[in-house]
């Protein structure tokens, strides 16, 4: 892949200083061009086959017979291979390209030792391969988010350490003094990923905790893979992208950084709400509920910033694919995240624990919030990658109303569902001697009751794949087409001198 | 062999939790934290300065081009 010359002098000889300026965001990003693009194009085939197992485990549920005369296509079996896959196949290394984009262009440096790049890439890939293969295979650990059989996880943690180590050679090696936002929330997610990563792998697998030890670490694990991971990658790329496609700076910077740091000391805690109920101590359980009430003033504070950047901008969203992914991704992180907090209420938890609530809570996180704002990532990056323009608006459009109607269905259909399980698993009833006891209910007639719910989850789930589909054409047409002729200089994102002025934020 | 591995899995809590002071500090020392608001116009320059849009749908980018 040999990337055009991208100097100052080779955009326009004599150019002024404005243009070189301008020029060497163009070379930082052309240098990113090998690594992003390994990772993206590795990303969006994880998305698909992801899809295909999430499909086929959604119609499974209310419909038992379907495909079921394999094992490997079960549903524990390919359920796991939807999660596994979508986690470290999709969103990871969607979180990896975003992630090499937005650091190489913040610090202000040509992006340095591609190598360990693409090392990192094909390692980390061929690890996240082999453990779906085994997973199919039906060597699953069956420890919740952390299936990938033990011959694989190895092999993903020497990739995320390139990775991290890389990040860190990059940060140091940065041309700006000022650390922006985006980059505390980029830079911690590498450093946090690792942690709980290893923590957790010798905790369960390795060198297995005794007990209820387990449960703990594994929550432990389980959320901050959300909280410590997803989170910052996609709050930092919102923080940069809105302000940027918008023209106009945060809100509050301050805000920005509370924000930040009051994540930092508050998340680690959250997850253990996920045990109210279980057979540890209640004081564990309490600092977890804690915790996670303590997340609403990050949330508060973000979704706050996020408006008031928006505010004035709306029309805007017209106009920009980016932005769409972006602000959808932004209220649906207020929305799951203030959810969250009221899921861990012990009352309410009561109600939702070991229900589909809890599923569409899941998928409202990592779709409608990480996912969607990936998408949006993309949009905005393959541009200045490739130096050619998305070759169809229509499948955008497509590609944004399915997604989003998707998630939208899927979320509420099946929270519905969980609440109608949840109430009809703990409905009470008055004995013979007064006394309020609990109705048993009978078992297959709850699981007949949330059959319509299923259903409709069923539906989203192709709303989103017709989504995905669309996606991946305009993706994959976007890097195969030819590029155009003359095409040598790096297209300059100038906006078009003809732009009503209404248009301009 | 179990002892050990905790000791181990403690140490790196210990050295993460070292890390996040420093990083504090380091920040506090350096001045990111000072004149704090200008920092949000750290992404902007004279090429994509402040009040200029940077994204839109291709058909409506090349309409606005061709008017």
């Amino acid at each position: 892949m040999s990337s055009p010359d991208t100097s100052p002098a080779a955009v326009e000889p004599g150019a002024p200083e404005k243009t070189a300026e301008r020029a060497l965001l163009s070379a930082i990003d052309a240098s990113t061009r090998g690594p992003v693009f390994l990772f993206l194009v590795t990303a969006v085939l994880w998305l698909l086959g992801g899809t295909v197992f999430a499909l086929v485990a959604s119609i499974k549920l209310h419909n038992p017979p379907f495909l079921a005369q394999q094992e490997w296509l079960s549903f524990g079996v390919i359920r796991t291979a939807h999660l596994n896959s979508m986690i470290f196949g999709w969103a990871t290394n969607a979180g990896f390209a975003v992630t090499i984009w937005l650091m190489a262009r913040l610090s202000r440096v040509r992006l340095q030792h591609l190598g360990i790049l693409y090392v990192a890439g094909a390692v980390w890939n061929a690890g996240v391969a082999l453990g779906i293969f085994g997973i199919l295979r039906g060597d699953s650990t069956s420890v919740e988010w952390l299936e990938i059989p033990p011959y694989a996880t190895p092999i993903l943690f020497v990739a995320y350490a390139l990775i991290g180590v890389w990040g860190v050679v990059n940060f140091r090696y940065r041309q700006r003094g000022h650390v922006y936002v985006t980059q505390w929330y980029l830079l911690a997610a590498l450093f946090w990923f690792p942690w709980i990563y290893s923590a957790a792998q010798i905790m369960l697998i390795f060198v297995p905790a005794r007990g209820t030890v387990q449960s703990l670490v594994n929550w432990w694990f389980a959320h901050n893979v959300l909280g410590l991971w997803f989170t910052p990658i996609g709050v930092g790329a919102i923080y940069y992208f809105i302000p940027k496609v918008l023209g106009r700076p945060i809100h509050s910077y301050y805000l920005s950084i509370l924000g930040f740091w009051s994540l930092a000391f508050f998340y680690n805690w959250a997850g253990v709400h996920h045990l109210i109920g279980g057979p540890v101590p209640a004081w564990a359980i309490s600092a977890g509920v804690v915790a996670s009430l303590l997340m609403v003033i990050p949330v508060v504070v973000i979704g706050i910033n996020h408006h008031m950047t928006m505010k004035g901008g709306f029309s805007q969203l017209r106009y920009s694919p980016t932005l769409r992914f972006m602000f959808f991704g932004g209220v649906n992180y207020t929305l799951v995240s203030l959810l969250g907090s009221a899921m861990a209420v012990r009352s309410f938890n009561e109600i939702v624990h070991f229900t589909h609530f809890t599923v569409a809570h899941a998928h409202h996180g990592l779709y409608a919030f990480f996912t969607m704002v990936m998408f949006g990532s993309i949009y905005y990056m393959m541009p200045r990658l490739t130096l050619r323009e998305w070759p169809s608006a229509k499948l955008i459009s497509v590609h944004f109303w399915f997604t989003a109607a998707g998630v939208t269905l899927y979320v509420v259909g099946l929270s519905i569902g969980g609440l109608v399980q949840g109430w009809e698993m703990i409905a009470t009833t008055k004995g013979a001697d007064g006394e309020l006891a609990l109705k048993v209910p009978l078992f297959m007639q709850v699981v007949r009751d949330t059959v319509p719910y299923l259903v409709s989850r069923s539906l989203s789930g192709m709303l989103i794949t017709v989504g995905h589909i669309a996606f991946a054409v305009n993706f994959g047409w976007m890097m195969l087409r030819p590029r155009a002729i003359g095409a040598t200089a790096p297209t300059l994102f100038h906006t078009p001198p003809a732009m009503p002025l209404e248009h301009r934020a | 062999m179990g002892s050990a591995t905790y000791l181990f899995v403690v140490l790196i809590a210990a050295a993460i939790i070292a890390s996040a002071i420093y990083a504090l500090n380091w920040a506090i020392k350096t001045g990111q934290f000072r004149n704090i608001e200008k920092g949000a116009t750290e992404i902007f320059d004279d090429e994509e300065p402040i009040g200029r849009p940077t994204d839109f749908f291709p058909t409506k980018r090349r309409k606005a081009k061709g008017k």
